[in-house]
């Protein structure tokens, strides 16, 4: 190197150093979003095949009906790739004009300042819903999209709502002489150890997964989340953790690789009694086994079956920032969707669950119960379901959750331990720890 | 176009005469690469370390100087992560260079049949990791995968068929049948991954190590094996170091490489971080600080600490392996 | 006794070769099973009777035809320009003086050493501000130049003999014809090397395809291919018989072209 080495390569740092910062301002800016799409009202979705179909359809009606901008649905992979699509079009300013979401998404959303919050619309005399709309609503589906971290606005709207509910193969249970699925989790447990002795069968499948574990915490009576602070600490959630450890110890569950559907494939084929995952599984169990007695679906078991609780699943959608024009238009949509006209016909195509009362007047629901009479179960279910919280962080509070029971299944931790373990981790998570 | 090419190096030329230097063509040459590197591959990199020194979730964020990085250094997560990276180093680069200089010296002597099983060797190489990811993860799970399906078959799994990419637990500690504590070497998740990615780049190294030896006069061989060398001597004496620099530029390579694998952790364990974060390598924990949680200037704390980690050790073989490699 | 080491040998390397080879078999024969044998365990590695229209339902269930003509046209062009570029980029770092060299090659080898995740939100805010989302542009321009493709071109050039840069010179040979007549075509194994790596690299990536577009037009088969196994219903078999189809690509253009690079001594050029 030699004196004119400098010149070229100090050019070039400086280029770059300016070009960096500049990005580095334009990114880090406040507000001013702007549409991807100024000609379409852009919904980034993730479903596939016939529910993909489906709301296409009723895509395109809502189009033919409503003149204006037109709604496109665009399949942007899974939750975690939507999250990325959108958590990087957030850092450049350009955002679709709604996209299916979790609360722990919507709310990390919302910090960056990129929801629209929808009381306003849900307000307005013209476009917005009335009371009697309004209480038609299971409360519970509403108030998911409530979030305390934003004042207790409204960030999002129900989408593909659902219940954890437990499937229970017959013929596996008849096998130990049982004839009716366990209402207690005592029951439960002896229901499991009586497959086991009858047939040597592992009676459960278990898909690791935090609602799940939310659910339960539930059904014992518990609960996640008080006044900035998890409760993972309390009776209710070791009673969880503590029936998974007996579980696992008496080799009576096995854990399923995540993202797989293996309980669902080995309760198909009578190698388990039990496996817990939301009701709109029910359409898949049902094209494997099709609709025999050879299986049915109840509400998870209870601590106090006379105060049954479980936990409500499922995605929003959340409206971005984009323009007035756009956002009025996803918010017709959204209204267009959770209509009872269609909302039945979503439901009974799709899986999820009616999420308003009326539908339970509906002929074509009260034919398909007829048919079915365990879909009454999981809407039933609505009635005392809970959401899980939707607090900011709770995205992470979620893999660690997962955490402590892959811990407590693999026999790498006590229930205790892995309680403790949680709780800590969680609080500090939850109570702001940013570094 | 040998006359285009003539005439800009007419012009060239007289810009260089004028300054004695080989400047202006160097400019066109690098220009394209230089421009899309600096754009698409430095800026992001300043950038990233510029944003290791705030807090914040990609948005409102604070300059809280070198915050992450004591946080990172402090932290159970990151060396976590870097143990797991350093196994699957050690687990993954010596063990396919191995193996593939036993194939490749194999084929070399093979007359017949070499050129089909060369390609039978290199075919996972050019598959998409995920898609052979997708497929390994059906070979490997526990209830429908052929691994348990073999070990049930052959009678060798009791009540306790093997978790494979679930287990958090040693491996060490699962063959020594539970005398070595459960936290010490990788998971039997890690593994799993690591065989995973031998098979997967195996192939281009035996292809390379052949190309190798090809070069290596047969005459030197065959006196060896007049004078009644054995396969370890032959080995070691004349093909070892006559293959040290392309095993060294594996080596080199396949060190770097390793270190960043992130595409086959993310595909067979669904998250990257595996079960009890056992499979979360430093690449998986940026990844998962970035995207998943939002803690962009923690996962870019932790991406330069990678980088000085890949300088550093890259530096170092230059310096001890690089010197013992034989030049001829 | 040699006879034997050879037997014993080719045993061992035909060994060797089915394992490697077995998850593709296995994915063959999955791809050919009910979903109902697709699930249930067994040691059948080809079922009685071969579904082939599983092959069928998979095309017809993601447009198939766009992905791919996305993808190879994606991946043509970046092959393209990578070699094109590490060409004349190896050629100048390793042969031309100029001023600013080691410090510049420094920089690009540093590029190497982050890995791509981080750089992928500031790559993806930029090309925002071009405009360039949901276009080719986002899917080609970022991935025309990369560092190990320079280096890989720079250390095959350095391999050249001296004196042919002399002679040509002194014929008045200028760089360019020189880079185009005569030194391009001595380093060829690298090149059909290096256009490898940047067309694999390009079929085969995933995350930025599938956050740099949107529209179902702009999809390459990656993205394609995570449609069969995030949704709720993956099917064992039809997965399969996805992965095959994107797979199956590759394996042809590496059956068609292997004699290329493998007969032309790949490694050659390759020397720390």
């Amino acid at each position: 190197m030699n004196g004119r080495t400098f010149p070229l390569f100090q050019r070039c740092l400086l280029v770059l150093i300016a070009t960096a910062s500049l990005i580095g301002l334009v990114g880090c800016g406040p507000s001013g979003y702007q549409p991807i799409d100024e000609s379409k009202v852009l919904f980034w979705d993730r479903q596939t095949t016939e529910t993909a179909d489906l709301l296409r359809d009723i895509i395109a009606e809502f189009n033919a009906q409503h003149p204006g901008l037109p709604v496109e649905a665009q399949y942007s992979g899974g939750y975690s790739d939507i999250f990325r699509k959108v958590s990087s079009s957030i850092q450049a300013r350009r955002l679709p004009a709604m996209a299916v979401a979790y609360e722990s998404m919507t709310i990390e959303y919302a910090q960056a300042g990129a929801i629209v919050e929808l009381d306003p619309f849900v307000a307005d005399p013209e476009i917005g819903l009335d009371a009697d709309d309004l209480a038609d609503f299971f409360p519970v589906v509403l108030d998911t999209n409530r979030y305390v971290d934003a004042g207790d606005k409204m960030l999002s709207f129900p989408f593909c709502k659902s219940v954890l509910m437990m499937y229970y193969n017959r013929t596996v249970l008849g096998e130990a002489g049982l004839d009716a699925p366990p209402a207690t989790w005592d029951e439960f447990l002896a229901q499991c150890r009586a497959v086991k002795a009858a047939t040597g069968k592992t009676p459960a499948a278990v898909d690791v997964d935090a609602s799940t574990v939310d659910g339960m915490i539930y059904s014992m009576g518990g609960d996640v989340v008080r006044d900035g602070k998890t409760l993972f600490d309390t009776p209710e959630s070791l009673a969880v953790f503590a029936l998974y450890e007996t579980l696992a110890k008496e080799k009576l569950c096995y854990q399923i690789p995540p993202g797989s559907y293996d309980d669902r494939d080995a309760f198909a084929q009578d190698e388990i009694a039990f496996f817990f995952r939301s009701s709109s599984h029910r359409t898949y169990v049902a094209d494997a086994m099709g609709l025999t007695d050879r299986w049915g679906m109840a509400r998870i078991p209870q601590a106090d079956p006379a105060q049954p609780r479980t936990v409500l699943y499922g995605p929003n959608v959340c409206i971005f920032r984009t323009n007035p024009e756009q956002e009025r238009r996803a918010w017709e949509f959204v209204k267009h969707f959770t209509s009872p006209e269609v909302n039945v016909r979503w439901a009974l195509n799709s899986g999820y669950l009616p999420i308003r009362r009326s539908a339970a007047r509906d002929p074509r629901i009260q034919e398909f119960w007829a048919e079915w009479p365990d879909n009454r179960a999981s809407y039933d279910c609505l009635e005392f379901a809970r959401s899980e919280p939707n607090i900011a962080g709770w995205q992470e509070v979620r893999d660690l959750i997962e955490t402590a029971v892959t811990g407590v299944l693999t026999g790498e931790r006590t229930a205790e331990a892995a309680v403790q373990e949680l709780k800590t981790k969680a609080d500090a998570v939850i109570s702001g720890y940013l570094p | 176009m040998d006359s285009l090419l003539g005439w800009l190096d007419d012009r060239f030329d007289g810009l260089s005469r004028r300054s004695h230097r080989d400047t202006p063509i160097a400019v066109f040459l690098i220009a394209p690469a230089v421009t899309i590197l600096g754009v698409f591959g430095v800026l992001p990199l300043i950038l990233s370390v510029y944003l290791s020194l705030y807090a914040g979730r990609g948005i409102n964020m604070h300059f809280i100087g070198l915050g992450n990085y004591t946080r990172a250094l402090t932290s159970e997560a990151f060396w976590n992560s870097f143990a797991v990276t350093l196994y699957y180093v050690v687990g993954t680069v010596p063990v396919s260079l191995a193996i593939s200089f036993v194939v490749a010296g194999g084929l070399y002597r093979v007359i017949r049949g070499r050129g089909l099983l060369r390609t039978v060797y290199f075919l996972p190489y050019v598959t998409s990791v995920v898609a052979a990811a997708t497929v390994w993860r059906v070979l490997l799970d526990p209830r429908v995968g052929i691994a348990n399906a073999t070990l049930s078959a052959l009678g060798w799994i009791g009540d306790a068929p093997p978790q494979w990419l679930l287990e958090p637990r040693g491996v060490l500690h699962l063959l020594s049948g539970g005398w070595i504590p459960s936290g010490v070497g990788p998971s039997l998740a890690l593994v799993c991954v690591m065989v995973f990615d031998i098979w997967h780049t195996s192939g281009f190294m035996i292809v390379i190590l052949l190309a190798g030896l090809s070069a290596i006069p047969r005459e030197l061989e065959e006196s060896a094996l007049i004078d009644g060398a054995g396969w370890y001597k032959r080995n070691r004496h004349i093909v070892l170091p006559l293959l040290s620099p392309s095993l060294f530029f594996l080596l080199i390579v396949g060190v770097i490489r390793a270190f960043q694998a992130f595409n086959s952790f993310y595909a067979l364990t669904g998250t990257g971080r595996g079960p009890l974060d056992t499979t979360q390598n430093m690449t998986v924990l940026i990844f998962t600080n970035l995207y998943q949680y939002q803690r962009v200037g923690f996962g870019a704390a932790v991406a330069t600490l990678l980088a000085l980690a890949i300088v550093t050790l890259t530096l170092v073989q230059w310096r001890f392996v690089g010197r013992r490699v034989h030049y001829e | 006794m040699r006879r034997a080491e050879a037997v014993l040998r080719m045993v061992l390397l035909v060994a060797g070769a089915v394992a490697t080879t077995f998850p593709f078999l296995w994915m063959l024969g999955t791809s050919l099973k009910t979903l109902m044998e697709a699930t249930t365990p067994s040691l059948r590695v080809f079922p009685e009777t071969p579904q082939w229209h599983n092959y069928v339902d998979t095309l017809q269930a993601a447009p198939f035809g766009t992905y791919f003509f996305n993808t190879f046209l994606v991946a043509f062009i970046v092959t393209g320009s990578v070699t094109v570029t590490s060409l004349m980029a190896g050629y100048a770092f390793a042969r031309l003086r100029f001023p600013g060299r080691t410090v510049l090659f420094s920089i690009i080898l540093a590029t190497m050493m982050i890995p791509f995740e981080v750089t992928l939100i500031p790559n993806f805010v930029l090309i925002t501000r071009l405009g360039w989302t949901d276009t080719y542009a986002a899917l080609i321009i970022p991935w025309c130049a990369n560092a190990f493709s320079i280096f890989l071109m720079r250390q095959a050039f350095r391999g050249l003999p001296v004196d042919f840069y002399d002679a040509a010179t002194i014929d008045g040979c200028g760089h360019l014809r020189f880079l185009a007549w005569i030194a391009g075509p001595l380093v060829k194994p690298m090149v059909v090397t290096v256009a490898l790596f940047a067309f694999l690299g390009s079929y085969n990536s995933l995350v930025w395809p599938l956050v740099a577009t949107s529209t179902p037009e702009m999809r390459v088969v990656q993205v394609g291919l995570t449609m069969f196994s995030g949704a709720e219903g993956v099917q064992f078999n039809l997965l399969m018989c996805a992965a095959a189809i994107v797979i199956a690509p590759t394996v042809a253009l590496y059956f068609a072209a292997q004699r290329y690079f493998l007969e032309s001594a790949l490694g050659a050029g390759i020397k720390g």
